[in-house]
């Protein structure tokens, strides 16, 4: 039987009359990757503190790795990696100095920066002071530093967050790579497309609660549609878009009459993504 | 709590601390203005008088001498080596004492003592030699001075010199730059840059960065008292005693830094904090620059707990004793200030 690595039961933070986090149920395998999503201000953000030990949650407990993580939260932290959706390194130290420090405040012996640079593409800039450093390094330098205890739990808050793509790239690989290490990883974002290829499951967040949470293929089965796009030249010589919904009745009908009355110049079968079923569930965007 | 942990971030303070602004400002404006009150007042390159001495015997002359703080006393073992020194400059006046000087002088013989004095001596160091050696030779032969002089001191507002007079309130800086602005804009900058909340997620505890954001502010401001009342020529004969309350003083300093850097939100309101509480820091200082203003004013103020006992060490030899009540206060200043801090900690573990 899986063990859980992070258990949530309702959870709940509110700043002042504001509930930033609504009496939230879940659960994350170990070894899994958990998609956290949803828009601005949502309460993911708040979640992670609550579930990293930051913030006490108002109601309802968190616990990872068997451990009450309101009663004991240095034993969690010791065992977790938390890489923060804002830069916050010693922009003044180099980036094998940032490493080093946190190593050492985790007891970590026989610390190799320089392999940990690497594996995030930081190899060669190591000694460089982080205020030098572009959005992107930074980013990857974040990430080394959640790295430094080998977590247990990783916790990425918008890890790829305005990042060029060979640095958001960089950080998908290596939470690949963690996740391939046994490490549970619980990912924030709301970029749909990044979590749908990461996560064996997402989790949907709206003013503070939990409105859906399943795995994407199963999300898209059940909320989604699927459909058949096809370009068509119109009477006047212009493209023109048609759209025909799957798995009903009148579809093959449907189809055979495209392919009968029009002329076809492209045609493609679409899924349903996680961002429209996000619309569908929430009426709001993921922005 | 972790000594390990707060080693290693005491290691980063220190380490990065001197690029840091107020780092700098805690150590450089103490100096410059104990140096330019030591310029302005003529005494930083003046030196104590120096008597050298060539004693045949075993003068209870020279025991004095050495005993004294007043003079430099230099020891010289023939007559030739003393006239080579004074005529070299390396002591104002040279005495030669015969080996039979104690018992001539203590027998009523006039017996004969011959004085180098070397050129370019100060006409105020060769009066103060003079003065204090004939008042040494009178105490040794049992005589009683043959005049009573009654002085009256003229111009009362010059009875405190000015440096002596204006040195609390440089001490009262080293105390605050170093003991307070350090450890309170070190956890704001921590704050704003957002690293308090990367090291909130590590085994370090709010116990370890506290103590070792104070630890700095503790040593630099110890250091700074230490070095201002050295430039000072102020250390006094009791500098154990002079150490720990400054010592004392700098831990009171630092936990009321850490105590405001943890409720101010950024460096702007950190400065606004700081000068608000201006009066309250530096007041007793101000005061005992205005002798008419009544001194017990001061001791309303937290900050006259550790001015006083400094003051009545360095400038009046105070005894352990002598303070012993007024460090008393400062004790429990800092155990106060202690037990708000522990309430503070308690609460910060969850916000950052």
């Amino acid at each position: 039987m899986t063990e859980l690595a992070i258990i949530a039961e309702d959870l709940t933070y509110a700043y002042g009359q504001l509930m930033a986090v609504d009496h939230i149920s879940f659960d994350v395998a170990e070894g899994e990757i958990l998609g956290f999503l949803g828009p601005n201000g949502a309460g993911k953000s708040t979640t992670v503190k609550m579930l990293t030990g930051q913030l006490l949650p108002k109601a309802g407990r968190a616990t990872l790795l068997g451990i009450d993580v309101a009663r004991h939260p240095k034993q969690v932290q010791a065992q977790i990696g938390v890489c923060f959706e804002v830069a916050n390194l010693y922009e003044t130290m180099s980036g094998i100095d940032n490493l080093e420090l946190f190593a050492s405040l985790f007891g970590v012996r026989d610390f190799n920066a320089e392999a940990l640079l690497k594996r995030v593409g930081l190899d060669g800039r190591g000694k460089d002071k982080v205020s030098g450093y572009s959005k992107g390094l930074k980013q990857r330098l974040m990430v080394a530093r959640a790295l430094v205890n080998r977590p247990q739990i990783l916790f990425l808050d918008e890890p790829t967050e305005g990042l060029d793509p060979t640095s958001a790239q960089a950080i998908r690989s290596l939470i690949l790579e963690e996740q391939a290490r046994g490490a549970t990883i619980f990912l924030t974002t709301h970029d749909m497309h990044e979590a749908d290829m990461l996560c064996q499951r997402v989790a949907f967040i709206d003013r503070g609660k939990i409105v859906a949470l399943d795995t994407p293929h199963t999300l898209k089965q059940q909320y989604g549609k699927r459909t058949i796009r096809a370009e068509v030249l119109g009477d006047d010589g212009h493209l023109q878009t048609r759209e025909i919904i799957l798995d009903r009745q009148e579809t093959p009908a449907e189809i055979e009459a495209l392919f009968r009355d029009a002329e076809v110049v492209t045609i493609h079968s679409e899924e349903a993504t996680l961002e429209s079923i996000f619309i569908q569930l929430t009426g709001r965007e993921l922005i | 709590m972790s000594l390990r942990r707060i080693g290693l971030l005491l290691h980063r303070e220190f380490v990065r601390g001197p690029k840091n602004f107020m780092f700098i400002f805690a150590v450089i404006v103490p100096l410059v203005l104990s140096l330019t009150m030591l310029l302005v007042f003529g005494t930083l390159f003046a030196e104590k008088p120096r008597l050298g001495i060539a004693d045949a015997g075993d003068s209870q002359f020279t025991h004095s001498a050495a005993a004294t703080e007043a003079f430099t006393v230099r020891k010289y073992a023939s007559e030739a080596e003393l006239r080579d020194a004074t005529a070299m400059g390396a002591v104002d006046i040279g005495v030669v004492l015969p080996s039979d000087f104690d018992e001539s002088v203590s027998s009523g013989k006039t017996t004969t003592v011959t004085a180098y004095i070397w050129g370019g001596s100060l006409l105020k160091d060769r009066a103060a030699l003079a003065a204090t050696t004939a008042t040494w030779v009178r105490q040794m032969a049992g005589q009683v001075s043959p005049v009573n002089i009654i002085t009256t001191v003229l111009d009362g507002s010059v009875v405190l010199p000015w440096e002596d007079r204006l040195l609390p309130l440089i001490l009262m800086m080293g105390v605050t730059f170093g003991g307070l602005m350090i450890p309170a804009s070190s956890l704001v900058a921590e704050k704003q840059q957002h690293t308090l909340a990367a090291l909130s997620v590590t085994p370090a505890t709010m116990v370890d960065i506290y103590a070792a954001k104070g630890l700095v502010g503790v040593t630099i401001s110890t250091v700074m008292t230490l070095v201002i009342l050295g430039l000072n020529r102020t250390l006094g004969n009791s500098t154990l005693l002079l150490a720990g309350v400054l010592l004392l003083s700098a831990i009171f300093a630092a936990e009321a830094g850490v105590v405001i850097g943890t409720l101010v939100k950024d460096i702007d309101s950190l400065f606004a904090t700081v000068k608000a509480l201006g009066l309250l820091l530096y007041a007793p200082a101000l005061i005992y620059v205005f002798p008419d203003i009544p001194q017990w004013i001061a001791r309303v103020f937290p900050t006259y707990y550790i001015i006083h006992p400094v003051i009545e060490i360095t400038q009046h030899g105070a005894r352990l004793a002598d303070i012993a009540g007024k460090l008393g206060v400062l004790l429990i200043l800092i155990l106060a200030l202690g037990g708000l801090l522990a309430l503070l900690t308690q609460r910060m573990r969850y916000r950052h």
